[in-house]
């Protein structure tokens, strides 16, 4: 053991520059692409959940095509949002100890609780609320394994008359109104894990909670666009413009007070200028000029706020195919832009230390425990996951039911 | 007046809350190890696991029984504080059984302390390897009695 210490040390201290903790001694940053995955889904969920409840609780009628599928995209990624967590620390098997011995001053503890919380108290039982009309109407109707399930997801309640349903309603709307606090909440706390560390200049920043719930909407709406936009393809559909165009307009919305709270950031550390200020201006001009000039200003923000912003002013006089591109590509950049800024959290905090002497290198690996293989994998998971949900609840062949929640369906 | 009846699926919904809250109570009465908490936030079992593993490490007095030449060399100079195991490689089989050599530790052990890095104080006797020489440090320096040349 002592020995595989000593060549550890041996090995790593020339791929140093500088000065780093001893606590650094180590290979390469120990939260790699994983840890940079994590925040990323889980604002995805948070994201993709507030934009549905713009069509519950702030009754944006338009939106009414999208809400079922940013419900279930949300479900998909929540599904998956603990994975990343699970394949770093290893051992998965023994995730359940986090519930079974909770510690009450420990921020990961509580989050086992707090996304428990978003999945078990709000997510299903909105969607199970939004759903079991339907899942009475189409359990009568289908037979077979997915008969069984949808008979079993009335939970055997198959009262749908007129009382019960506006019950369901009621249920839901409020459902909503916690889910708002509740989304903020969890992707508001992975902002918190990261902001509450004082020892890292780059991480410890009270605005980081709020940035990250920004960002988190801004690429929930994204997924919704690229989700939305990807199925009416695949079903060869046509799209509800007038949906789309209210979804481009709450992106740009949201981009726009995202890009300024991320501006507002980075002015204040320049004006303030703090004692962490110099090695804070090596990592945007060099360890991280690619993913943070480029990907996060550039390919995240600046282009698609020029792209969503256009379409603001002149949204008439553009033919709706090049729109539906416009929007299309503004999603997937703005998705890619989000991930570079989780890259750039999780990866630019660990290159340096308080001592601000210098800074690590790192070289992504592909395979093994901490590669990129993996993550690719769990990125991948939950369209996976969301195609068998889109099969089960979003059916061509089975129809919504016609006790249709306040907002009627416009397509 | 009808008396107050829970809708049925809302008191669905509490039966199903009540079976997952009752289920993650009997899982945590069984999933718990024993002697959780019972000396702080941890298994009190895993003290005497960690504890009932053999040590690797002989410790210098052990060293001192055979080598207590080198020793007293050792202690007359810079590196006193220095373990003997710690260039050495760990010894414990080696100190029961000298036909058994120590586990070498690979490396240069001089370079763990004496390569250059502005974190180590300046008093702090530092060489930029690459710069300083490509022989080993052997040739020109004692390790037991590093203020004298060989």
């Amino acid at each position: 053991m002592i020995t595989e210490v000593t060549n550890i040390v041996v090995e790593v201290l020339p791929q140093f520059e500088g000065y780093v903790f001893p606590n650094e001694a180590i290979a390469q940053p120990l939260w790699s692409t994983l840890i940079v995955v994590y925040p990323y889904i889980t604002g995805l969920v948070a994201g993709a959940f507030i934009m549905a409840s713009l069509v519950r609780v702030f009754n944006v009628k338009a939106l009414e095509p999208v809400y079922r599928l940013s419900m279930l995209t949300a479900l998909a990624f929540l599904l998956c949002a603990t994975l990343p967590l699970l394949c770093h620390l290893g051992h998965p098997e023994r995730c359940y100890e986090i519930m079974m011995t909770p510690h009450m001053t420990s921020p990961m503890a509580i989050f086992g609780f707090v996304y428990a919380w978003y999945l078990m108290a709000v997510l299903l039982l909105e969607l199970w609320f939004d759903f079991r009309q339907d899942f009475v109407k189409w359990s009568k109707v289908t037979s077979g394994f997915r008969g069984i399930i949808y008979r079993a997801l009335t939970l055997g309640v198959t009262d749908v008359s007129e009382q019960s349903v506006r019950l369901d309603m009621k249920m839901e709307w409020i459902l909503s109104i916690v889910g708002i606090p509740s989304a903020f909440l969890l992707h508001g706390y992975v902002g918190f894990i990261f902001g509450s560390i004082k020892a890292n200049p780059w991480w410890g920043n009270v605005l980081m909670p709020i940035m990250f719930i920004l960002s988190a909407i801004v690429s929930g709406i994204a997924l919704c666009v690229f989700n939305y936009i990807v199925l009416t393809w695949i079903r060869r559909k046509t799209v509800d413009m007038r949906c789309l165009d209210t979804m481009a307009m709450f992106l740009f919305y949201a981009l726009v007070v995202d890009a300024v709270i991320e501006g507002l950031d980075v002015f204040h550390r320049g004006y303030a200028a703090e004692e962490g200020f110099a090695v804070l201006q090596t990592m945007i001009r060099e360890k991280l000029f690619y993913t943070l000039n480029i990907g996060q200003v550039g390919i995240g923000t600046l282009l698609p706020l020029l792209m969503l912003g256009s379409l603001q002013l002149l949204r008439r006089r553009v033919p709706e195919a090049i729109r539906r591109t416009m929007i299309f590509c503004s999603g997937a950049m703005i998705l890619l832009g989000v991930l570079a800024m989780r890259w750039n959290v999780v990866m630019g905090g660990q290159f340096f230390s308080k001592s601000l002497r210098g800074v690590m290198s790192y070289k992504m690996e592909f395979a093994g425990q901490e590669g990129w293989l993996i993550s690719a994998v769990i990125l991948c998971l939950p369209f996976i996951i969301l195609t068998v949900l889109v099969k089960l609840f979003l059916s061509e062949q089975l129809q919504p039911s016609e006790h249709e929640p306040q907002n009627k369906s416009t397509t | 007046m009808h008396p107050f009846k829970l809708p049925p699926q809302i008191l669905r919904l509490v039966l199903l809350t009540l079976a997952i809250v009752g289920s993650y109570l009997v899982a945590r009465a069984f999933l718990t190890p024993p002697s959780f908490g019972q000396y702080g936030w941890y298994r009190g079992d895993a003290l005497g696991l960690i504890a009932s593993r053999p040590p690797v490490f002989a410790g210098k007095q052990a060293c001192d029984e055979c080598h207590s030449d080198i020793l007293k060399k050792l202690a007359q100079d810079a590196h006193k504080t220095l373990s003997c195991e710690a260039c050495h490689g760990v010894s414990r089989q080696h100190g029961d059984n000298p036909d058994i050599p120590p586990d070498k530790a690979t490396g240069s052990h001089c370079i763990r302390c004496h390569e250059a890095n502005p974190a180590r104080p300046a008093w702090f006797k530092q060489i930029v390897v690459k710069d300083h020489y490509s022989g080993k440090c052997t040739e020109c320096h004692m390790p037991h009695q590093p203020t004298q040349t060989p």
